[in-house]
């Protein structure tokens, strides 16, 4: 053998690949795991449509010209009479010009229409978020596995630290600390879910150290981060990816949780959490605002979900043979 | 090592990581300018800006940061938690914390008990009839667990069984508040549902439990669905094990061969997490307390974060936190006895 | 030289057995032919993955959900085995047939104690122990497992209604634990009792397993690669008392192994599967001095003879068959060298060539 160079050959590659088809087949057998692909799927396009199917102006002032550019309060918490779903007496009704299939919210915007605008907001943060949380997590994981020693130690005490601490604390202190953004909020989830991804990394990163084939490669010469980066983390992807398919459904609930209890920069922001909390305050003459902003949001949580439990069904190794 | 010794260190450590979270807490409630005031306590807004300076001397608010730090340390370890709440109605921290302490008590024990009760069985019963009917209903209740939003499901119980069940003019349960008849019985607990048991007033218990129902399961819901999947999980990897054919094998029934081996051995991750589920209810699952009107400590945590009261936030946390560490310790012993393979 | 025919206790006849796997039909046995006589030791040899386990566990009725018998009979004491409920194949296993697996450390329960284990298998039968203590009761002494073994104590109690405390009936099934301990060879069996699996070692695992299964007093005991996880003194130990159990138990031994010489040693017929089918059978002695079947002829090739340690071991080529595409016909035709066309055609039954030999092949030179 005299090739001193060592690089991921094309063979390599080649059976990542067709392990990746088998996965994909796997995938395709199972019913629960396909409903929420298509979900998933419906969900993401929609985010990426959104705006292009709601007017986006309707969600502040600006978008209500006939109304002096001010929300046409007139019409807020009403449900359109004539409506198929009758919530029972004490719901004020609208007999107006417009037909609100979802009634509308204390604003008076269309229901419907917020939410269509809300999947976007929801969904992009989640994302965001997840994969923040992700890659910080892996990577912090991956180093104190790898180098082991001090860094470990002082890792593992401050993801403790942060594991202890009760999970709404941390993102509401944080949050209040840093203003109301966007940003903060995203930030300050991202705080809660990162530990899970160190641990997980570096508990792969530990067993993977010690087989063979990296003692191979060392004696081939290979340098410690081209190991790590190039062999390494690869092989112990697969669940990450699994924990973040999960966790991203529990994210999106913490987004819209924490807008629920009063986080958002902005009341009118529509984002499903914001939305419920508008409604939270008429649960019963107003019930649709907070019935099915979080309907929307259990289904984006359901359509993640499955697909997070199919896919960690799937790439299980005891079924794979 | 020696169990004893085992839980020695732990609790030394766990000491570490309480002053790690406090250290944290304090510095983001009372090292940043654009946060939480800490004389916001002490003052009303009638106060000139002098007197608020005087105030804030007094309290030493004005001090360096570290300093500030030991003093509230050398506080917290006298018994001072100082006040909470704005001047109007101030109170001292502990006496509101420990008011309200039961409540979120006997909700948390309350969802842990349904949780266990449903969840366990649930998760059984799935990796028994694996892939027949049984198990895809449990799995899809399991799932919407999971993914339900805490604000909707506690929305649509109280919609459900208080609303429109009083609309219809049927029995209802009510829909906020740990008790209707507040101040009936002596307050030896501070839980409405033993404090009726040990006064040996019936009515009083009955309403107390109509009050935790619909929280209770509302919470419940949810880390059932975290519940059944680890204990269906676990059994399922469980029955696949060599020495469950060997005991098959031996003739034994498949009630001894399911109860007697596979059991013990599957519930191990399964007491970690309810052990985990228990500390973080007890952390005050804020947004079922806020929904339900409960009083326990999450809704006044709730408050207090808004209101920018760095008293009850530092305390909350840190009991908080403490419980979960202990938690933690707890389920750990647990295992020694559980796997005999486990030695510290 | 036995001239009396011997009879038979277990019969597998055309044993078709399929696995439904993500990957596909796996074909794991493909019409195996098994006799198995009375106090007799039958070795069943082969490669990994020819279908060797498949057919021990077929026999207990243990196959996993998602195996299924195509076809076939199973013959045990005249009724057919495969046509038995779960309940009654249960009954069977407590009682008659007991198997011993590969690996103790993972056919052990982590969690539980011997003790509880090994007297779980004697609480099976109540009645049988219950009547135990009433004959101790009235004939003084203490019956040792021994005897209910070789059947020198025949309990046939008359009385119908032995007033026997349940305290009593953990005490002797206790005693008998201690009794089958010894019986294998363990040393200080009360301490033994009280200990975890693994805190044995695994020697002591494997012989708590054998204990196990002895503790039935089956007539089929089978042995799955009981040597195979073990190092090669403890291996020589375990066989050792397999030989010396045999004149106490009135039982027939399924030995199966992959290990030619294990088998060679210990059994007085020796099949040799390969694909799922069994090639050839025939006695021990018999089949290392006039081997038929040329798989059979390869794998005796393979092995080191002391004799001639300089003589460059024979592998044979190929590699062991994709059960879920076997080859056509005869499974062994395309590592074979004497196949002929008819060998991928037709799948060659088991037919005896010789007296007391059987063999699985078209071209063989008799």
């Amino acid at each position: 053998m005299e090739n001193s160079e060592v690089g991921t050959t094309k063979s390599e590659w080649a059976a990542r690949w067709a392990d990746l088809k088998y996965t994909l087949y796997l995938l395709r057998k199972n019913p629960l795991v396909m409903a929420g692909i298509f979900m998933t799927f419906f969900f993401i396009a929609l985010m990426f449509l959104a705006n292009y199917i709601v007017d986006p102006k309707l969600a502040n002032p600006a978008g209500y010209p006939e109304f002096g550019g001010n929300y046409p309060f007139q019409r807020s918490y009403v449900w359109s009479k004539g409506n198929i779903i009758n919530w029972g007496p004490g719901i004020h009704l609208y007999e107006g010009p417009e037909f609100f299939l979802l009634g509308t919210d204390g604003w008076g915007r269309d229901l419907l229409k917020m939410i269509v605008l809300a999947i976007p907001v929801d969904i992009e943060n989640a994302i965001i978020i997840t994969l923040g949380a992700a890659a910080f997590g892996t990577l912090l994981g991956a180093l104190a596995g790898y180098v082991g020693g001090v860094i470990d130690e002082v890792v593992l005490r401050i993801t403790d630290i942060f594991l202890s601490i009760p999970y709404l604390i941390l993102a509401l202190v944080f949050a209040t600390m840093f203003g109301r953004t966007i940003e903060t909020l995203r930030f300050s989830i991202l705080l809660v879910f990162w530990p899970t991804y160190v641990r997980l990394m570096r508990g792969q990163i530990l067993s993977e150290k010690e087989k063979s084939y990296v003692e191979a490669l060392k004696a081939l010469g290979a340098g410690h981060a081209r190991v790590l980066f190039g062999h390494i983390i690869p092989n112990s992807i697969y669940p990450v990816l699994v924990q973040a398919t999960l966790d991203f459904g529990s994210v999106v609930l913490t987004f819209s949780a924490l807008m629920f209890l009063g986080f958002s920069p902005s009341p009118s922001l529509p984002e499903l959490g914001n939305l419920a909390s508008d409604g939270y305050f008429h649960i019963f003459d107003a019930p649709w605002l907070m019935m099915f902003s979080g309907l929307t949001m259990l289904l984006i949580a359901l359509a993640f979900n499955l697909l997070g439990d199919g896919l960690r069904d799937v790439l299980d190794p005891r079924i794979r043979r | 090592m020696k169990l004893y010794e085992y839980i020695i260190r732990r609790l030394i450590l766990m000491i570490f990581v309480l002053l790690g979270i406090s250290l944290i807490v304090f510095y983001l409630a009372r090292g940043f300018p654009s946060g939480i005031d800490p004389v916001t306590p002490y003052i009303h807004s009638k106060m000139t800006a002098e007197q608020i300076e005087m105030v804030r001397k007094i309290h030493g608010f004005d001090q360096p940061l570290a300093i500030q730090f030991f003093y509230w340390i050398r506080d917290i370890l006298q018994g001072d938690w100082g006040i909470t709440g704005t001047w109007a109605n101030s109170r001292p921290t502990n006496v509101v914390f420990f008011s309200h302490f039961p409540y979120t008590v006997e909700l948390s024990v309350a969802a842990t008990i349904l949780t266990v009760a449903i969840g366990l069985p649930l998760g059984i019963i799935s990796a028994l009839k694996n892939n027949k009917l049984p198990d895809h209903v449990s799995r899809i209740i399991a799932l919407a667990g999971y993914s339900v939003p805490a604000y909707w499901f506690g929305f649509v119980l109280q919609l459900v069984f208080f609303y429109y069940l009083s609309l219809w003019g049927l029995p209802h349960l009510p829909s906020s508040g740990a008790s209707g008849m507040e101040g009936v019985v002596s307050c030896i607990t501070g839980m409405p549902v033993l404090d009726g048991i040990l006064a040996g007033n019936l009515g009083y218990t009955l309403d107390a439990l109509a009050h935790l129902i619909l929280p209770a399961f509302s919470l419940s819901f949810i880390s059932m669905g975290f519940l059944t999947r680890i204990v269906r999980a676990g059994m399922l990897e469980v029955l696949r094990q060599d020495y469950i054919t060997l005991a098959r094998s031996k003739g034994l029934t498949e009630r001894v061969v399911i109860y007697r081996h596979a059991l013990k051995n599957a519930l191990i991750p399964a007491v970690t997490l309810t052990g985990m589920f228990f500390a973080l209810l007890l952390g005050g699952a804020m947004i079922t307390e806020y929904v339900f009107a409960w009083p326990g400590v999450g809704q006044i945590s709730l408050r207090a974060v808004f209101q920018g009261d760095s008293n009850f936030l530092l305390v909350y946390t840190l009991v908080t936190a403490a419980i979960i560490v202990i938690a933690n310790l707890i389920v750990d012993v647990l295992y020694v006895f559980l796997d005999p393979r486990i030695k510290y | 030289m036995q001239v009396k025919e011997k009879e038979v206790i277990l019969e597998v006849k055309d044993l078709k057995v399929f696995f439904h796997t993500y990957r596909g039909k796996v074909e794991a046995l493909n019409g195996v032919e098994l006799s198995l006589y009375k106090r007799e030791v039958l070795g069943l040899v082969g490669e990994s993955g020819c279908g060797k386990s498949v057919t021990a566990l077929t026999i207990l009725g243990l196959l996993p959900e998602n195996a299924y018998v195509i076809s076939g009979t199973i013959f045990f004491r005249g009724e057919d085995l495969l046509k038995k409920s779960r309940e009654e194949m249960r009954l069977l296993r407590a009682d008659e047939i007991a198997a011993v697996f590969q690996d103790p450390m993972t056919y052990l329960n982590p969690v539980l104690t011997m003790e509880t284990q090994l007297k779980e298998v004697f609480m099976l039968d109540t009645n049988l122990l219950r009547k135990a203590v009433v004959w101790q009761k009235n004939h003084g002494g203490k019956i040792a497992f021994d005897d209910l073994l070789s059947g020198k104590v025949k309990i046939r109690d008359k009385s119908t209604n032995p007033k026997v405390s349940k305290g009593e009936i953990n005490e002797m099934a206790k005693s008998l634990c201690v009794d089958i301990l010894r019986l294998v060879r363990m040393p200080d069996p009360e301490r033994i009792l009280r200990q975890y699996a693994f805190e044995l070692s695994g020697g002591m695992r494997q012989r708590a397993m054998i204990a196990m299964a002895l503790a039935r007093t089956p007539s089929v005991f089978i042995a799955d690669e009981i040597t195979t996880a073990v190092d090669v003194t403890i291996q020589a130990q375990i066989l050792n008392l397999m030989r010396g159990l045999r004149d106490k138990i009135d039982a027939s031994t399924l030995l199966i192994t992959h290990d030619l010489s294990v088998a060679a040693e210990n059994a007085d017929r020796i099949a040799v599967m390969y694909g799922g089918n069994v090639v050839e059978v025939a006695p021990t002695v018999e089949i290392f001095k006039n081997h038929l079947h040329p798989y059979t002829s390869m794998l005796m090739k393979a092995i080191p003879d002391v004799k001639n340690p300089s003589e460059r071991l024979e592998f044979i080529p190929g590699t062991v068959p994709e059960m879920i595409n076997p080859p056509s016909g005869c499974r062994f035709h395309p590592r074979c060298s004497i196949a002929t066309d008819k060998c991928a055609v037709e799948k060659p039954e088991l037919k005896r060539v010789l007296k007391n030999h059987e063999v699985a092949c078209y071209n063989v030179a008799v």
